[in-house]
């Protein structure tokens, strides 16, 4: 919204003001005026939310008070539209305020230093290793890359920030890893930051091929639970990386209504390969790597559902799948998480010789009415534009009665993934999208 | 010769200053660790354009930038368009919804917007 006020004031000369609800108005003006658009645009602000209020709200919206300025709201419009902009606003050239991070800290005590790593959360409020020179020299031993090698250009959300090898071995550091876990933690780092919304959107990490085994990664029983140090210190060093390298601050620049607890961890988990039955192909080979590549998956998502028990004979697995599919998101497919012993009976009772027979059986029986498509917000906000435009299958679908069934999902969008022990032919459903993964060879 | 006699207490008395003063010099000691935070490069300021002298007789451009979905929050316009017209007739209101996601460009409809408006109002996030 900012941008299209920019390139209309700008490019245009049109006065311009921008409506949004408070805490995006807050965001507007701050973080992303400074990093991102540079231009003092006026705001209004509605209380929030506004999305999704009945007409009733609305009209109290505009017969309320802006919340950015305190005047009533249709005052603050016209104000915003006709007052001269001030000596500020009329500003062209470099921000005054810019000031560079130091590589090095001031010296203080470990208790004063862990105290400020919260105050400015770059933590996620459980103790970290406090990263000395010396701790993150030896942990930068794990790579063959040099420190000031560049990962990535950060852009989002805002800013350009280079994220180098030295940066993401601080993190590594302060999430408690081993140098050995560097190169899978440097692959991960080109994923950051990770997905963020208002949605209170979550994330998968997902691990194939021999790195699982050389570092001791769990993807046998409890592999999603507390109980694996690989496991728990990959996951957390991501959030980690995403809140400093990613700049994500809570009401600075994420606004996740709930947010989600799994972003302690971000469902980092390990495919159980070696316990996957004969023609169903780990992940990554599926993605087209080589089953002895090293590969790490991020993909981002909302939502999972178990199984609660085992499979049943009288009501075969994919049939339950498909029944709690339907009430995902509708966002083109998912993933489901399943002990290996769910998927023998796959194959060998219900006859899905490979992944992909179920992904394709799973997309051709999850239907949907289109008015349930169409009610999830995240849904509609990006496919209605794609239905205006004219692109199917998503034009079709808003010409439809809302009682019409369809299939919103695709088989490419459906990913089986096997973890677990063999103690309980259990699984889970998720909305979560997977697409081709990261090398860690590249990272060695 | 005589023997120094220390009783027991005392050793312990000053074994336990010993361990104290190692303590607090360890828990004071000043440390430098590294700085996980990366510069951000802000952008440079550009200025806002001339505002108009009032809205009176002037066409205002109300624009959905579909957030939440078509319908999310296409009534706030509706709303401000109903006041306009019954406070502030003089003022033409023009409702379009943008093209394309929320976030893309529209150049053909900022065009519009220039030929045929005086002002324009942007939204709505959230």
């Amino acid at each position: 919204m900012s941008q299209h006020c920019k390139t209309l004031e700008h490019d245009y000369q049109i006065p311009t003001v921008g409506a949004a609800a408070a805490n995006i108005v807050k965001y507007a003006m701050g973080y992303n005026f400074l990093y991102t658009n540079g231009m003092p645009i006026r705001y209004v602000g509605f209380p929030f939310p506004v999305a999704g209020q009945p007409k009733s709200v609305h009209r109290q919206y505009i017969e309320g008070n802006d919340e950015v300025s305190g005047k009533p709201m249709m005052t603050a419009i016209m104000d915003a539209l006709t007052q001269p902009p001030t000596e500020e606003e009329k500003y062209a050239g470099p921000p005054p305020e810019a000031a560079p991070e130091p590589r090095l800290l001031n010296p203080d005590t470990a208790d004063n230093l862990q105290r400020l790593f919260k105050e400015k959360d770059w933590t996620d409020y459980n103790p970290i290793i406090l990263p000395t020179e010396e701790r993150v020299a030896e942990m930068l031993t794990g790579t063959n890359r040099k420190p000031d090698d560049v990962i990535k250009e950060i852009t989002w959300p805002g800013g350009k920030r280079l994220f180098t090898v030295e940066k993401a071995a601080v993190c590594a550091v302060m999430a408690g890893a081993k140098k050995e876990y560097l190169p899978l933690i440097l692959a991960l780092a080109t994923q950051v930051p990770f997905g963020n919304s208002t949605s209170s959107m979550a994330n998968m990490i997902l691990v194939n091929g021999p790195i699982r085994n050389e570092l001791g990664m769990n993807d046998g029983g409890n592999a999603m639970g507390p109980h694996n140090e690989v496991n728990a210190v990959i996951g957390r060093v991501f959030t980690l990386m995403s809140k400093t390298a990613g700049n994500l601050h809570h009401g600075k620049t994420t606004f996740s209504s709930l947010g989600s607890n799994l972003q302690y961890n971000n469902l980092c988990i390990a495919e159980n390969e070696e316990a996957l039955p004969e023609g169903w192909d780990p992940f990554h080979v599926q993605m087209g790597f080589k089953p002895s590549d090293s590969v790490v998956t991020v993909g981002t998502g909302w939502t999972y559902i178990s199984s609660v028990g085992e499979v049943q004979t009288a009501y075969p697995a994919h049939f339950l799948m498909r029944d709690y599919m339907r009430s995902l998101s509708g966002m083109r497919g998912g993933t489901v998480l399943m002990d290996p012993t769910v998927a023998a009976l796959l194959k060998d009772e219900q006859g899905f010789k490979t992944k992909v027979m179920l992904s394709e059986w799973l997309a051709d029986n999850v239907e949907k009415t289109v008015a349930s498509f169409w009610g999830n917000g995240v849904v509609s906000t990006f496919f209605t534009s794609m239905a205006y435009q004219g692109l199917e299958p998503y034009a079709g679908y808003l010409k439809m009665p809302g009682d019409k069934l369809i299939k919103p999902m695709t088989a490419r969008g459906i990913q089986i993934i096997a973890v677990g022990g063999g103690i309980q032919t259990t699984w889970f459903v998720t909305d979560f999208g997977l697409g081709r993964g990261v090398l860690v060879d590249e990272w060695r | 010769m005589k023997r120094l006699f220390i009783p027991a207490s005392s050793v312990l008395m000053i074994f336990a200053l010993v361990t104290v003063l190692h303590a607090t010099s360890v828990g004071s000691e000043k440390i430098t660790v590294m700085n996980p935070a990366i510069t951000s490069t802000m952008v440079d300021r550009v200025p806002l354009t001339n505002r108009l002298d009032s809205l009176d007789g002037k066409t205002l451009y109300m624009v959905d930038i579909g957030w939440g979905g078509p319908d999310a929050a296409y009534s706030v316009f509706e709303e401000m368009r109903a006041w306009f017209s019954e406070n502030m007739p003089n003022v033409k209101t023009v409702l379009k919804r943008k093209q394309g996601p929320y976030s893309a460009d529209d150049p053909e409809l900022w065009k519009e917007i220039k030929e045929k408006g005086d002002a324009a109002l942007i939204g709505i996030s959230g």
